[in-house]
């Protein structure tokens, strides 16, 4: 048991299967959207979930702030079952605040007319003191750089802006781990590209734990951890280089490496001498420079 | 051979309100018949109202749309028949689906268009085949499908209208790869089978470099620059310069002629890059 | 495009209006509202017209906002105005009598006094509420001022969170609206002509995948709701707390002077006969 103390979170055997209407004795069950999940998440670790989609990876992160339910299976925090039924609902939202959750759609989760008020709105069901919430939402609305744009209206924001407000609602409530949840998916190249560096930017700056699920590749590429959900089973955990190495794997399942990547793997199907874990551009530049001038003999 | 033209055309937002906008400066751009026409920029750099000026959605403050010539603003109250004609699928388009089957959603545009049933069936038929609907799907209420398949019933709705013009805001935003090759190379062999003219709007340069035949760079209300893919994508730093992506293949094969090895071909495509590497190094695999 | 409009036309600003905290205004507005029904003096109607334009001038809004603000209601005015122009009978000779027609000088008198108490109230309201108020302190105000209600458990708080909501969501689903239209226009959808059933029939299109996404909206708002534990009002506080300062105390005084000079007014003149003028007095006083 003492072994879940250094882990923030750890899924055994995590199971979901959506059932509309239970009541109904069904002789066929639908499949399940989570299959036998188990994996352990430390504290300070910046992991994307990557998944095509409908392989289950939004179903995973509902189960994580338990707004639903596993049907089999337990999540444990810190060494305690949260999915225990003695859980009050006190409990319950105490891990919600703990664990903070960015969604897809950002129209969809903002809920007052002026920035600042939104930010505020996770503080105040918290019930925490006046001048507190003030200093919070202060400090969130810095961090997602937002402050120009306290007073505003959200519905007058782009994307991305309104995604950077959604992000300090959860800032605010000063969660241990935050879940993106397809977050840039809606979002043009720069509002992409903000979100992303935020998350980032929390993860080392403010040590928070960030799941970012996605089925970028390029946003994968830059987490340190990366799963793969496929059909709802964890089909592969590693570092991004050992994922993205394997692109026949990804292929199979409808997924992609970056194109660096692809590229290198197609070469050396092709009999050439090159890496097959080279992922950022500066590594795949590296490695088709030595193929090339081995050869070319210029350099 | 030019189909549809933009002559000379700018176009305000709230015209006389305090939120007055300029979204297109004097923009003048045309699109070939049969070709893929790729539409790039920010977002706000005046792709979306363009596009909404194709059809006639909006009609332009100057200037002119011209289809085959012909002004479509010609006959204002015919404007309805110049939408079947240049035929629109907006962003996230699934929101357009109302009706209780996908094959009644899907037949609604040519209903509209006064088609006999045969004709309609026939249309629903080539419609679904590009876009790799099933015929199961068809009887089936559009709001249970998945989200990628609402993606493609939306997209066949306007394809059954068969367009002489098919112009798309980001089909595949939102989808993963497997999702954005079927409905982008779905679109491309509708493009080669049919000789429609396409016009692409979307913010994956990827795609763009892998799908178009030419592209139209937005920048600012304004044309920045337009040509053949490879004038386009063969000069990175032009578009970096503006703030837009390349593709990160495109970065690394200009990175590498920097280095002084010369490749040659398409440098925007996987495949590209490959063939071209293999050329340099003599084309003979160790 | 549609989704220019402001709702509730709130005008940001930092006037002595804008300060004040809701509950004074929305306290301030039904005073106004009873004191402009009370009026029945042309004396008194100088009264309200000479606060209502102190109220613009201390709003700081432009005359040319608050003219708009009225130009909606003109049918309605006209209107109120014809009715009271036809149906006043007077006691003295019809001034016209043509046919079923007759208007005397009462008439005449009531209808244009009966036009300005509806321009007064609508521009009077939405200076000192909606053009200076924020819906979202609006529904603060309105919320706090409720809240003894909640002792006969009336839920107060869901109803504000309904309204917060609500407003909130208005401007995205104009938007929304604006798009679906245009996707369907695309698709030779016709919305303005044919019969009324035809055009009734052409709004299906567009008010099927309104509510569909409005639902799906509202699911997924009540998810992100959830995850950022909302649980009603229980053990809720607040960023923003309503507080009645200084001004707040000065306006509600401002505010029972004005009502009690309207019923002083309404009062007085039967008292005051014999002091003014007779022509003064018949003017000022006259009874509408």
């Amino acid at each position: 048991m003492d072994n879940y103390n250094i882990r923030a979170l750890r899924c055994e055997n995590l199971s979901f299967v959506y059932d509309d209407d239970a009541e109904q004795e069904k002789v066929i069950l639908p499949p399940p959207a989570l299959d036998n999940v188990t994996v352990s998440i430390n504290r300070g670790e910046y992991i994307a979930v990557l998944g095509h989609n409908g392989s289950g990876k939004s179903t995973f992160a509902k189960l994580l702030n338990l707004i639903l339910q596993p049907t089999y299976g337990k999540i444990y925090i810190n060494g305690k079952d949260i999915t225990s039924e003695e859980m009050t609902e006190d409990d319950i939202f105490d891990i919600r605040s703990k664990i903070g959750m960015v969604f897809q759609n950002p129209d969809n989760q903002l809920v007052a007319t002026i920035v600042e008020e939104d930010v505020a709105f996770g503080p105040e069901n918290l019930g925490i003191e006046r001048s507190e919430i003030r200093k919070r939402v202060d400090e969130a609305l810095k961090v997602v750089d937002m402050t120009d744009y306290a007073r505003h209206a959200p519905h007058k924001l782009s994307g991305g802006q309104k995604q950077r407000v959604a992000i300090a609602g959860i800032i605010a409530m000063h969660p241990e781990v935050i879940i993106f949840d397809e977050s840039t998916a809606m979002l043009d190249p720069l509002g992409r590209r903000e979100v992303l560096n935020i998350m980032e930017k929390l993860n080392r700056e403010e040590n928070i734990t960030v799941i970012n699920i996605t089925h970028y590749m390029e946003e994968a590429a830059r987490a340190d951890r990366v799963l793969i959900i496929n059909d709802g089973k964890l089909l592969a955990d590693g570092t991004a280089k050992q994922i993205f190495s394997k692109v026949d794997l990804l292929h199979s399942i409808g997924l992609e490496s970056p194109q660096g990547t692809e590229l290198l793997a197609e070469l050396s199907k092709l009999g050439y001498d090159v890496p097959s874990d080279a992922i950022t551009e500066d590594e795949c530049f590296d490695a088709l420079k030595a193929l090339l001038s081995q050869k070319g003999g210029r350099l | 051979m030019t189909k549809l033209e933009v002559k000379g055309v700018s176009f305000l937002y709230g015209k006389g309100t305090p939120f007055e906008k300029l979204a297109l400066d004097n923009v003048s751009v045309s699109f070939e018949k049969g070709k893929i026409t790729g539409l790039i920029g920010h977002t706000g750099s005046g792709k979306s109202t363009l596009v909404s000026l194709l059809n006639g959605l909006y009609k332009p403050e100057e200037g002119e749309v011209l289809l085959d010539g012909v002004n479509i603003w010609q006959k204002p109250s015919e404007i309805s028949k110049i939408r079947f004609r240049v035929g629109l699928v907006m962003q996230y388009p699934e929101y357009q689906l109302f009706d209780e089957t996908v094959r009644r959603d899907i037949e609604f545009g040519p209903r509209n268009q006064g088609l006999s049933d045969e004709e309609i069936n026939e249309r629903v038929n080539e419609a679904i085949r590009f876009t790799g609907i099933t015929e199961d799907l068809l009887e089936k209420s559009p709001f249970e499908l998945s989200g990628g398949q609402k993606r493609r019933v939306a997209i066949a709705g306007i394809l059954a209208m068969r367009p002489e013009v098919l112009v798309l805001d980001e089909p595949a935003a939102g989808l993963d790869p497997r999702g954005r090759r079927e409905i982008l190379g779905g679109l491309s062999d509708y493009v080669k089978e049919s000789g429609v003219t396409l016009i692409l709007v979307s913010h994956s340069m990827e795609d763009m470099a892998y799908y178009c035949d030419n592209v139209v760079v937005m920048s600012d209300s304004k044309v920045y620059k337009a040509g053949t893919v490879d004038e386009i994508f063969s000069s990175a730093t032009e578009l970096e310069a503006i703030g837009l992506d390349v593709p990160v293949i495109s970065k690394i094969a200009s990175r590498l002629k920097a280095c002084g090895i010369e490749l040659e071909g398409k440098l925007y495509t996987v495949g590209g890059v490959r063939d071209a590497i293999i050329n340099y190094l003599g084309g003979n695999a160790k | 495009m549609i989704s220019d409009i402001t709702l509730g036309q709130y005008f940001p600003g930092d006037s002595c209006i804008h300060k004040l905290d809701p509950r004074t205004k929305i306290i301030l507005t039904v005073l106004f509202i009873v004191t402009v029904f009370l009026v029945n003096t042309p004396l008194g109607f100088l009264t309200i017209l000479l606060s209502v334009i102190s109220l613009i001038l201390l709003s700081r809004i432009s005359i040319r906002v608050i003219l708009k603000g009225v130009k909606p209601i003109i049918y309605v005015l006209i209107f109120t105005a014809l009715i009271n122009l036809f149906m006043t009978k007077g006691e003295s000779q019809p001034l016209v009598d043509f046919y079923f027609i007759e208007i005397y000088k009462e008439g005449i008198i009531r209808a244009v006094f009966m036009a300005l108490r509806v321009i007064l109230l609508i521009i009077g309201t939405s200076v000192l509420l909606t053009y200076t108020t924020s819906p979202i302190s609006l529904t603060d105000g309105i919320e706090s001022l409720l809240s003894p209600l909640k002792k006969i458990k009336i839920p107060v708080h869901v109803f504000a969170m309904m309204m917060t909501i609500a407003l909130r969501f208005i401007p995205t689903l104009i938007e929304e609206t604006e798009k679906i239209m245009n996707a369907q226009k695309s698709r030779g959808a016709d919305f303005s002509s044919g019969s009324l059933i035809k055009r009734a029939k052409a709004l299906i299109p567009i008010i099927i995948p309104l509510f569909v996404s409005s639902f799906k909206r509202a699911d997924e708002l009540a998810v992100a709701m959830e995850c950022r534990c909302y649980r009603g009002d229980k053990n809720r506080t607040k960023l923003v707390k309503l507080e009645f300062r200084g001004r707040d105390y000065a306006w509600f005084g401002i505010g029972l002077v004005f009502l009690a000079a309207v019923i002083a007014l309404m009062i007085i003149p039967s008292h005051i006969t014999g002091i003014l003028p007779e022509t003064v007095y018949n003017v000022f006083f006259y009874k509408i």
